[in-house]
Protein backbone atom coordinates (compact mmCIF):
# COMPACT_ATOMS: atom_id res chain seq x y z
CA UNK A 1 0.00 0.00 0.00
CA UNK A 2 2.82 2.33 1.01
CA UNK A 3 4.60 1.58 -2.26
CA UNK A 4 1.45 2.37 -4.26
CA UNK A 5 1.12 5.74 -2.54
CA UNK A 6 4.75 6.58 -3.19
CA UNK A 7 4.39 5.67 -6.85
CA UNK A 8 1.26 7.82 -7.10
CA UNK A 9 3.03 10.71 -5.40
CA UNK A 10 5.93 10.38 -7.78
CA UNK A 11 3.59 10.38 -10.76
CA UNK A 12 1.81 13.46 -9.46
CA UNK A 13 4.98 15.37 -8.64
CA UNK A 14 6.94 14.44 -11.77
CA UNK A 15 5.56 17.33 -13.89
CA UNK A 16 6.53 19.78 -11.14
CA UNK A 17 10.09 18.39 -11.04
CA UNK A 18 10.20 18.55 -14.80
CA UNK A 19 9.18 22.20 -14.87
CA UNK A 20 11.66 23.04 -12.09
CA UNK A 21 14.58 21.35 -13.81
CA UNK A 22 13.71 22.77 -17.23
CA UNK A 23 13.51 26.26 -15.75
CA UNK A 24 16.89 25.80 -14.07
CA UNK A 25 18.40 24.74 -17.40
CA UNK A 26 16.86 27.70 -19.21
CA UNK A 27 18.26 30.11 -16.61
CA UNK A 28 21.76 28.58 -16.90
CA UNK A 29 21.51 28.74 -20.69
CA UNK A 30 20.39 32.36 -20.67
CA UNK A 31 23.23 33.38 -18.34
CA UNK A 32 25.75 31.48 -20.47
CA UNK A 33 24.43 33.03 -23.70
CA UNK A 34 24.66 36.50 -22.16
CA UNK A 35 28.16 35.81 -20.79
CA UNK A 36 29.40 34.54 -24.16
CA UNK A 37 28.85 38.00 -25.62
CA UNK A 38 30.90 39.65 -22.90
CA UNK A 39 34.18 38.70 -21.23
CA UNK A 40 32.93 37.50 -17.82
CA UNK A 41 31.80 33.88 -18.16
CA UNK A 42 30.70 32.87 -14.68
CA UNK A 43 28.69 29.71 -15.43
CA UNK A 44 31.21 28.35 -17.91
CA UNK A 45 34.20 29.00 -15.65
CA UNK A 46 32.55 27.22 -12.71
CA UNK A 47 31.29 24.24 -14.67
CA UNK A 48 34.63 23.88 -16.42
CA UNK A 49 36.48 24.03 -13.11
CA UNK A 50 34.32 21.17 -11.84
CA UNK A 51 34.64 19.23 -15.11
CA UNK A 52 38.44 19.54 -15.41
CA UNK A 53 39.28 16.47 -13.23
CA UNK A 54 36.80 14.36 -15.23
CA UNK A 55 38.35 15.59 -18.47
CA UNK A 56 41.82 14.75 -17.18
CA UNK A 57 40.76 11.19 -16.37
CA UNK A 58 38.99 10.74 -19.71
CA UNK A 59 41.96 12.20 -21.59
CA UNK A 60 44.35 9.74 -19.97
CA UNK A 61 42.01 6.80 -20.51
CA UNK A 62 41.32 7.79 -24.11
CA UNK A 63 44.99 8.39 -24.84
CA UNK A 64 46.05 5.03 -23.44
CA UNK A 65 43.37 3.13 -25.38
CA UNK A 66 44.12 5.08 -28.53
CA UNK A 67 47.83 4.35 -28.27
CA UNK A 68 47.16 0.68 -27.67
CA UNK A 69 45.06 0.35 -30.85
CA UNK A 70 47.42 2.55 -32.84
CA UNK A 71 50.37 0.36 -31.88
CA UNK A 72 48.52 -2.78 -32.94
CA UNK A 73 47.46 -1.32 -36.28
CA UNK A 74 50.84 0.19 -37.06
CA UNK A 75 52.90 -2.89 -36.16
CA UNK A 76 53.06 -4.16 -39.77
CA UNK A 77 54.26 -0.91 -41.23
CA UNK A 78 56.85 -0.25 -38.54
CA UNK A 79 59.80 -1.81 -40.42
CA UNK A 80 59.18 0.15 -43.62
CA UNK A 81 58.48 3.28 -41.64
CA UNK A 82 61.74 2.84 -39.73
CA UNK A 83 63.72 2.89 -42.97
CA UNK A 84 61.88 5.97 -44.17
CA UNK A 85 62.44 7.68 -40.85
CA UNK A 86 66.18 6.99 -40.97
CA UNK A 87 66.36 8.68 -44.37
CA UNK A 88 64.21 11.52 -43.16
CA UNK A 89 66.44 12.05 -40.11
CA UNK A 90 69.45 12.46 -42.37
CA UNK A 91 67.58 14.99 -44.49
CA UNK A 92 66.29 16.85 -41.45
CA UNK A 93 69.75 17.04 -39.93
CA UNK A 94 71.06 18.85 -43.00
CA UNK A 95 67.96 21.04 -43.09
CA UNK A 96 68.41 21.83 -39.42
CA UNK A 97 72.00 22.83 -40.01
CA UNK A 98 70.90 25.22 -42.78
CA UNK A 99 68.04 26.52 -40.65
CA UNK A 100 70.43 27.25 -37.78
CA UNK A 101 72.68 29.23 -40.07
CA UNK A 102 69.71 31.16 -41.42
CA UNK A 103 68.32 31.70 -37.92
CA UNK A 104 71.64 33.12 -36.75
CA UNK A 105 71.72 35.45 -39.72
CA UNK A 106 68.10 36.34 -39.10
CA UNK A 107 68.83 37.17 -35.47
CA UNK A 108 71.66 39.47 -36.46
CA UNK A 109 69.44 41.28 -38.96
CA UNK A 110 66.66 41.59 -36.44
CA UNK A 111 69.08 43.05 -33.94
CA UNK A 112 70.07 45.60 -36.54
CA UNK A 113 66.46 46.53 -37.18
CA UNK A 114 65.55 46.44 -33.50
CA UNK A 115 62.57 44.18 -34.24
CA UNK A 116 63.33 41.51 -31.71
CA UNK A 117 60.74 42.65 -29.18
CA UNK A 118 57.98 42.72 -31.73
CA UNK A 119 58.56 39.31 -33.23
CA UNK A 120 59.19 37.07 -30.25
CA UNK A 121 56.33 35.67 -28.22
CA UNK A 122 56.43 33.90 -24.95
CA UNK A 123 54.88 30.45 -25.24
CA UNK A 124 53.20 28.25 -22.69
CA UNK A 125 53.12 24.50 -23.43
CA UNK A 126 49.78 22.83 -22.75
CA UNK A 127 48.20 19.40 -23.08
CA UNK A 128 44.86 18.74 -24.75
CA UNK A 129 42.70 17.18 -22.04
CA UNK A 130 39.36 17.03 -23.84
CA UNK A 131 37.69 17.43 -27.16
CA UNK A 132 34.17 18.65 -27.70
CA UNK A 133 32.03 15.68 -26.63
CA UNK A 134 29.10 16.89 -28.70
CA UNK A 135 29.29 16.65 -32.45
CA UNK A 136 27.88 20.11 -32.97
CA UNK A 137 30.91 22.30 -32.13
CA UNK A 138 34.69 22.38 -32.68
CA UNK A 139 36.48 23.06 -29.44
CA UNK A 140 39.23 21.49 -27.35
CA UNK A 141 40.10 21.92 -23.69
CA UNK A 142 43.69 22.44 -22.56
CA UNK A 143 45.19 22.03 -19.10
CA UNK A 144 46.29 25.65 -18.65
CA UNK A 145 44.18 28.45 -17.28
CA UNK A 146 44.34 31.82 -15.57
CA UNK A 147 46.76 30.42 -12.97
CA UNK A 148 49.32 30.00 -15.78
CA UNK A 149 48.62 33.41 -17.28
CA UNK A 150 46.22 32.41 -20.05
CA UNK A 151 43.70 35.04 -21.10
CA UNK A 152 40.72 35.11 -23.45
CA UNK A 153 41.58 35.47 -27.16
CA UNK A 154 45.18 34.32 -26.76
CA UNK A 155 46.31 32.34 -29.82
CA UNK A 156 47.02 28.61 -29.52
CA UNK A 157 49.51 27.04 -31.90
CA UNK A 158 51.21 23.73 -32.60
CA UNK A 159 54.61 23.16 -34.15
CA UNK A 160 53.02 23.05 -37.59
CA UNK A 161 50.51 25.88 -37.51
CA UNK A 162 47.81 27.78 -35.69
CA UNK A 163 45.27 25.75 -33.73
CA UNK A 164 42.76 28.37 -32.60
CA UNK A 165 42.09 30.93 -29.92
CA UNK A 166 41.13 30.77 -26.25
CA UNK A 167 37.43 31.44 -25.73
CA UNK A 168 36.96 30.51 -22.06
CA UNK A 169 39.45 30.50 -19.21
CA UNK A 170 39.00 28.87 -15.82
CA UNK A 171 41.75 28.63 -13.18
CA UNK A 172 43.21 25.32 -14.41
CA UNK A 173 41.83 24.85 -17.90
CA UNK A 174 40.88 26.77 -21.00
CA UNK A 175 38.59 26.10 -23.89
CA UNK A 176 39.97 26.72 -27.37
CA UNK A 177 37.89 27.34 -30.47
CA UNK A 178 39.60 25.54 -33.35
CA UNK A 179 40.50 27.44 -36.47
CA UNK A 180 38.15 25.14 -38.44
CA UNK A 181 35.15 26.44 -36.50
CA UNK A 182 32.76 28.52 -38.57
CA UNK A 183 33.01 31.37 -36.06
CA UNK A 184 36.82 31.35 -36.08
CA UNK A 185 38.46 33.93 -38.31
CA UNK A 186 41.86 35.44 -38.96
CA UNK A 187 43.59 37.80 -41.33
CA UNK A 188 45.82 35.85 -43.71
CA UNK A 189 47.99 36.08 -46.76
CA UNK A 190 48.94 33.50 -49.39
CA UNK A 191 52.74 33.39 -49.36
CA UNK A 192 55.00 35.58 -47.28
CA UNK A 193 53.73 38.74 -45.64
CA UNK A 194 55.31 41.73 -47.34
CA UNK A 195 56.04 39.78 -50.53
CA UNK A 196 52.56 38.70 -51.57
CA UNK A 197 49.52 40.85 -52.18
CA UNK A 198 47.07 37.94 -51.86
CA UNK A 199 45.54 39.21 -48.65
CA UNK A 200 42.24 37.97 -47.30
CA UNK A 201 40.56 36.46 -44.29
CA UNK A 202 40.17 32.85 -43.28
CA UNK A 203 37.13 31.18 -41.78
CA UNK A 204 36.50 27.58 -40.71
CA UNK A 205 34.54 25.12 -42.82
CA UNK A 206 33.66 22.45 -40.23
CA UNK A 207 31.60 20.48 -42.76
CA UNK A 208 34.80 19.87 -44.76
CA UNK A 209 37.30 20.01 -41.89
CA UNK A 210 39.13 22.71 -43.83
CA UNK A 211 39.57 26.48 -43.78
CA UNK A 212 38.14 28.82 -46.37
CA UNK A 213 40.03 31.92 -47.48
CA UNK A 214 37.94 34.79 -48.76
CA UNK A 215 38.37 38.23 -50.29
CA UNK A 216 41.62 37.38 -52.11
CA UNK A 217 41.70 39.46 -55.28
CA UNK A 218 41.15 37.41 -58.42
CA UNK A 219 44.13 39.17 -59.98
CA UNK A 220 46.59 37.63 -57.52
CA UNK A 221 48.27 34.37 -58.44
CA UNK A 222 47.39 31.49 -56.10
CA UNK A 223 48.44 27.91 -56.75
CA UNK A 224 47.90 24.59 -55.00
CA UNK A 225 50.40 23.90 -52.26
CA UNK A 226 51.00 27.58 -51.44
CA UNK A 227 51.43 28.33 -47.76
CA UNK A 228 49.04 30.67 -46.00
CA UNK A 229 50.32 32.82 -43.12
CA UNK A 230 48.67 35.14 -40.61
CA UNK A 231 48.91 38.88 -41.15
CA UNK A 232 48.24 40.00 -37.59
CA UNK A 233 45.44 42.30 -38.73
CA UNK A 234 42.72 40.43 -36.86
CA UNK A 235 43.85 41.54 -33.42
CA UNK A 236 44.25 37.94 -32.19
CA UNK A 237 47.03 36.13 -34.05
CA UNK A 238 50.48 37.71 -34.43
CA UNK A 239 51.79 38.00 -37.99
CA UNK A 240 53.85 35.26 -39.63
CA UNK A 241 52.22 32.13 -38.18
CA UNK A 242 51.43 29.32 -40.56
CA UNK A 243 47.72 28.71 -41.13
CA UNK A 244 47.99 25.86 -43.61
CA UNK A 245 48.41 24.88 -47.22
CA UNK A 246 46.17 25.65 -50.21
CA UNK A 247 44.40 22.47 -51.34
CA UNK A 248 41.76 23.88 -53.68
CA UNK A 249 41.44 27.09 -55.70
CA UNK A 250 38.55 28.26 -57.82
CA UNK A 251 40.15 31.07 -59.73
CA UNK A 252 38.42 34.41 -59.61
CA UNK A 253 38.37 37.24 -62.10
CA UNK A 254 39.14 40.96 -61.97
CA UNK A 255 35.82 41.52 -60.24
CA UNK A 256 35.44 38.25 -58.35
CA UNK A 257 37.73 37.02 -55.60
CA UNK A 258 39.35 33.58 -55.56
CA UNK A 259 37.63 30.78 -53.64
CA UNK A 260 40.41 29.08 -51.70
CA UNK A 261 40.33 26.07 -49.41
CA UNK A 262 43.19 25.47 -46.98
CA UNK A 263 44.20 22.36 -45.07
CA UNK A 264 45.16 23.43 -41.53
CA UNK A 265 48.87 23.10 -40.85
CA UNK A 266 48.23 21.82 -37.34
CA UNK A 267 46.89 18.24 -37.39
CA UNK A 268 43.70 19.16 -35.56
CA UNK A 269 42.37 15.59 -35.38
CA UNK A 270 45.33 14.28 -33.47
CA UNK A 271 46.40 17.19 -31.30
CA UNK A 272 47.99 16.22 -28.02
CA UNK A 273 50.41 19.02 -27.19
CA UNK A 274 49.92 22.67 -28.07
CA UNK A 275 51.38 26.00 -27.02
CA UNK A 276 49.54 29.09 -25.92
CA UNK A 277 51.17 32.27 -27.19
CA UNK A 278 51.11 34.74 -24.33
CA UNK A 279 50.43 37.41 -26.89
CA UNK A 280 48.00 40.23 -26.64
CA UNK A 281 47.46 42.26 -29.77
CA UNK A 282 48.18 45.97 -29.40
CA UNK A 283 45.05 47.94 -28.60
CA UNK A 284 43.77 49.99 -31.47
CA UNK A 285 41.90 53.22 -31.10
CA UNK A 286 38.37 52.84 -32.31
CA UNK A 287 38.04 55.04 -35.40
CA UNK A 288 34.46 56.03 -34.61
CA UNK A 289 35.47 57.59 -31.30
CA UNK A 290 38.14 59.74 -32.88
CA UNK A 291 35.88 61.23 -35.52
CA UNK A 292 34.93 64.81 -34.85
CA UNK A 293 31.28 64.08 -35.75
CA UNK A 294 31.00 61.64 -32.86
CA UNK A 295 32.26 64.22 -30.44
CA UNK A 296 29.66 66.62 -31.70
CA UNK A 297 26.89 64.05 -31.26
CA UNK A 298 27.90 63.40 -27.67
CA UNK A 299 27.77 67.07 -26.89
CA UNK B 1 14.36 -12.08 9.37
CA UNK B 2 15.82 -9.95 12.23
CA UNK B 3 16.11 -6.12 12.34
CA UNK B 4 19.73 -6.19 11.12
CA UNK B 5 18.77 -8.36 8.17
CA UNK B 6 15.87 -6.01 7.35
CA UNK B 7 18.17 -3.00 7.45
CA UNK B 8 20.70 -4.71 5.18
CA UNK B 9 17.92 -5.62 2.76
CA UNK B 10 16.61 -2.03 2.81
CA UNK B 11 20.11 -0.66 2.15
CA UNK B 12 20.70 -3.08 -0.70
CA UNK B 13 17.29 -2.25 -2.19
CA UNK B 14 17.66 1.53 -2.04
CA UNK B 15 21.35 2.41 -2.17
CA UNK B 16 22.73 -0.26 -4.49
CA UNK B 17 20.61 0.63 -7.53
CA UNK B 18 21.48 4.29 -7.05
CA UNK B 19 25.18 3.49 -6.84
CA UNK B 20 24.94 1.36 -9.96
CA UNK B 21 23.16 4.13 -11.85
CA UNK B 22 25.74 6.71 -10.68
CA UNK B 23 28.56 4.42 -11.82
CA UNK B 24 26.93 3.79 -15.21
CA UNK B 25 26.29 7.52 -15.67
CA UNK B 26 29.91 8.38 -14.80
CA UNK B 27 31.15 5.72 -17.21
CA UNK B 28 28.90 6.98 -19.99
CA UNK B 29 30.20 10.54 -19.54
CA UNK B 30 33.81 9.32 -19.51
CA UNK B 31 33.16 7.37 -22.72
CA UNK B 32 31.56 10.41 -24.33
CA UNK B 33 34.57 12.56 -23.44
CA UNK B 34 37.25 10.07 -24.44
CA UNK B 35 35.94 8.23 -27.50
CA UNK B 36 36.41 11.20 -29.82
CA UNK B 37 40.14 10.96 -29.19
CA UNK B 38 40.11 7.30 -30.25
CA UNK B 39 38.11 7.81 -33.45
CA UNK B 40 36.18 11.06 -34.15
CA UNK B 41 33.04 9.44 -35.68
CA UNK B 42 32.43 7.65 -32.35
CA UNK B 43 31.28 10.99 -30.94
CA UNK B 44 28.03 10.50 -32.86
CA UNK B 45 27.04 7.95 -30.20
CA UNK B 46 25.36 9.74 -27.30
CA UNK B 47 26.13 7.45 -24.34
CA UNK B 48 24.61 9.67 -21.62
CA UNK B 49 21.35 9.80 -23.64
CA UNK B 50 21.26 6.00 -23.77
CA UNK B 51 21.55 5.85 -19.96
CA UNK B 52 18.82 8.49 -19.62
CA UNK B 53 16.54 6.48 -21.92
CA UNK B 54 17.23 3.32 -19.94
CA UNK B 55 16.31 4.94 -16.62
CA UNK B 56 13.20 6.57 -18.10
CA UNK B 57 12.10 3.17 -19.42
CA UNK B 58 12.29 1.86 -15.83
CA UNK B 59 9.44 4.33 -15.07
CA UNK B 60 11.53 6.05 -12.42
CA UNK B 61 10.62 9.70 -13.04
CA UNK B 62 12.78 11.39 -10.42
CA UNK B 63 15.96 9.52 -11.31
CA UNK B 64 15.37 9.92 -15.04
CA UNK B 65 14.90 13.70 -14.76
CA UNK B 66 17.86 14.16 -12.43
CA UNK B 67 20.18 11.97 -14.51
CA UNK B 68 19.04 13.79 -17.68
CA UNK B 69 19.88 17.20 -16.23
CA UNK B 70 23.19 16.12 -14.71
CA UNK B 71 24.41 14.26 -17.80
CA UNK B 72 23.43 17.12 -20.07
CA UNK B 73 25.11 19.82 -18.02
CA UNK B 74 28.35 17.86 -17.51
CA UNK B 75 28.66 17.18 -21.24
CA UNK B 76 27.77 20.82 -22.00
CA UNK B 77 30.60 21.98 -19.71
CA UNK B 78 33.17 20.36 -22.00
CA UNK B 79 31.42 21.38 -25.18
CA UNK B 80 31.56 24.62 -27.12
CA UNK B 81 27.76 24.90 -27.01
CA UNK B 82 25.55 26.61 -24.46
CA UNK B 83 25.60 25.16 -20.97
CA UNK B 84 22.11 23.95 -20.10
CA UNK B 85 20.99 23.17 -23.66
CA UNK B 86 21.97 19.52 -23.32
CA UNK B 87 20.50 19.46 -19.81
CA UNK B 88 17.19 20.81 -21.08
CA UNK B 89 16.96 18.44 -24.04
CA UNK B 90 17.85 15.34 -22.04
CA UNK B 91 15.50 16.22 -19.16
CA UNK B 92 12.57 16.75 -21.52
CA UNK B 93 13.41 13.59 -23.47
CA UNK B 94 13.58 11.63 -20.21
CA UNK B 95 10.16 12.87 -19.14
CA UNK B 96 8.51 12.13 -22.48
CA UNK B 97 9.88 8.58 -22.47
CA UNK B 98 8.89 8.10 -18.83
CA UNK B 99 5.37 9.32 -19.64
CA UNK B 100 5.11 6.99 -22.64
CA UNK B 101 6.45 4.09 -20.57
CA UNK B 102 3.72 4.59 -17.95
CA UNK B 103 1.04 4.41 -20.66
CA UNK B 104 2.45 1.76 -23.01
CA UNK B 105 4.59 -1.28 -22.33
CA UNK B 106 8.03 -0.42 -23.73
CA UNK B 107 9.98 -3.22 -22.06
CA UNK B 108 10.21 -5.32 -25.20
CA UNK B 109 13.75 -5.05 -26.67
CA UNK B 110 12.33 -4.58 -30.17
CA UNK B 111 10.15 -1.67 -29.06
CA UNK B 112 13.18 0.00 -27.50
CA UNK B 113 14.81 0.50 -30.91
CA UNK B 114 12.25 3.07 -32.15
CA UNK B 115 12.21 4.60 -28.66
CA UNK B 116 15.97 5.15 -28.84
CA UNK B 117 15.70 6.56 -32.35
CA UNK B 118 12.92 8.93 -31.33
CA UNK B 119 14.85 10.00 -28.23
CA UNK B 120 17.93 10.82 -30.34
CA UNK B 121 15.95 12.90 -32.83
CA UNK B 122 14.07 14.68 -30.05
CA UNK B 123 17.22 15.41 -28.04
CA UNK B 124 19.10 16.74 -31.10
CA UNK B 125 16.16 18.86 -32.25
CA UNK B 126 15.65 20.50 -28.87
CA UNK B 127 19.41 21.07 -28.49
CA UNK B 128 19.71 22.75 -31.89
CA UNK B 129 16.47 24.71 -31.34
CA UNK B 130 17.82 26.37 -28.18
CA UNK B 131 21.12 27.20 -29.84
CA UNK B 132 19.40 28.77 -32.84
CA UNK B 133 17.01 30.66 -30.57
CA UNK B 134 19.83 32.16 -28.52
CA UNK B 135 22.00 32.98 -31.54
CA UNK B 136 24.52 30.13 -31.43
CA UNK B 137 23.73 27.93 -34.44
CA UNK B 138 25.77 24.69 -34.42
CA UNK B 139 28.48 24.52 -37.01
CA UNK B 140 27.57 21.21 -38.66
CA UNK B 141 24.76 20.56 -41.18
CA UNK B 142 21.62 19.75 -39.18
CA UNK B 143 19.97 16.88 -41.06
CA UNK B 144 23.21 15.08 -41.82
CA UNK B 145 24.39 15.26 -38.19
CA UNK B 146 21.02 14.18 -36.80
CA UNK B 147 20.96 11.23 -39.23
CA UNK B 148 24.44 10.09 -38.20
CA UNK B 149 23.56 10.47 -34.51
CA UNK B 150 20.31 8.58 -35.05
CA UNK B 151 22.06 5.63 -36.68
CA UNK B 152 25.03 5.51 -34.27
CA UNK B 153 23.06 6.01 -31.05
CA UNK B 154 20.31 3.57 -32.01
CA UNK B 155 22.72 0.78 -32.91
CA UNK B 156 25.02 1.31 -29.93
CA UNK B 157 22.05 2.01 -27.64
CA UNK B 158 20.34 -1.28 -28.45
CA UNK B 159 23.46 -3.17 -27.38
CA UNK B 160 24.09 -0.97 -24.34
CA UNK B 161 20.48 -1.31 -23.13
CA UNK B 162 20.82 -5.07 -23.38
CA UNK B 163 24.01 -4.91 -21.28
CA UNK B 164 22.44 -2.56 -18.75
CA UNK B 165 19.52 -4.94 -18.39
CA UNK B 166 21.81 -7.69 -17.24
CA UNK B 167 23.86 -5.33 -15.05
CA UNK B 168 21.30 -3.15 -13.29
CA UNK B 169 17.82 -4.69 -13.60
CA UNK B 170 16.85 -6.25 -10.28
CA UNK B 171 16.27 -9.95 -10.16
CA UNK B 172 12.67 -9.63 -9.02
CA UNK B 173 11.77 -7.81 -12.23
CA UNK B 174 13.50 -10.50 -14.26
CA UNK B 175 11.71 -13.22 -12.31
CA UNK B 176 8.40 -11.44 -12.92
CA UNK B 177 9.12 -11.41 -16.63
CA UNK B 178 10.00 -15.10 -16.62
CA UNK B 179 6.81 -15.90 -14.67
CA UNK B 180 4.74 -14.04 -17.26
CA UNK B 181 6.48 -15.89 -20.07
CA UNK B 182 5.89 -19.24 -18.34
CA UNK B 183 2.22 -18.41 -17.91
CA UNK B 184 1.90 -17.47 -21.56
CA UNK B 185 3.73 -20.64 -22.56
CA UNK B 186 1.43 -22.80 -20.39
CA UNK B 187 -1.64 -21.15 -21.84
CA UNK B 188 -0.53 -21.77 -25.39
CA UNK B 189 0.30 -25.44 -24.63
CA UNK B 190 -3.15 -25.86 -23.09
CA UNK B 191 -4.78 -24.47 -26.20
CA UNK B 192 -2.83 -26.91 -28.35
CA UNK B 193 -3.84 -29.86 -26.18
CA UNK B 194 -7.52 -28.89 -26.38
CA UNK B 195 -7.25 -28.81 -30.15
Amino acid sequence: MATVRTQREIRQKAPLWLIGLLLANVVIMAIDARDNQGQQQIVRVWTQTVATPVQNVSSKAGGATSNFFRQIFSFRSIAAENEQLKQRVTEIESELHNARLQAAENERLKGLLDLRNQSTYQTLPARVIARDPSVWFNTITINRGTSAGVKINMPVVSATGIVGRVITVSPWASQVMLVTDEKAGAGAVVGQLGESGALGSVRGRPDLGLIEMRYVSGLEKVTLGDFVMTTGQDGIYPPGLKVGEVVDVKNGTATQPHQILIRPGAGLDRLEEVAVLLYEAPQRTAPAQTLPNVEKKKQ
Amino acid sequence: MGPIGDRQLAISNTIMPQLKIAAVLALSILLQLSLRVLWPPLSYIDFPLIVVVYIALQRDAWRALLVGTLAGIIVDASSGGLIGAGGFSKTLTAYIIYFAATKVNLENPLVRIPVLAAATVLDSTIYVFWHRLLGYPPVLPLMQTISYRLIATTIAGTLVLYMLDSLIADRSAQQRQFATRRRVARRSTGTLRRR
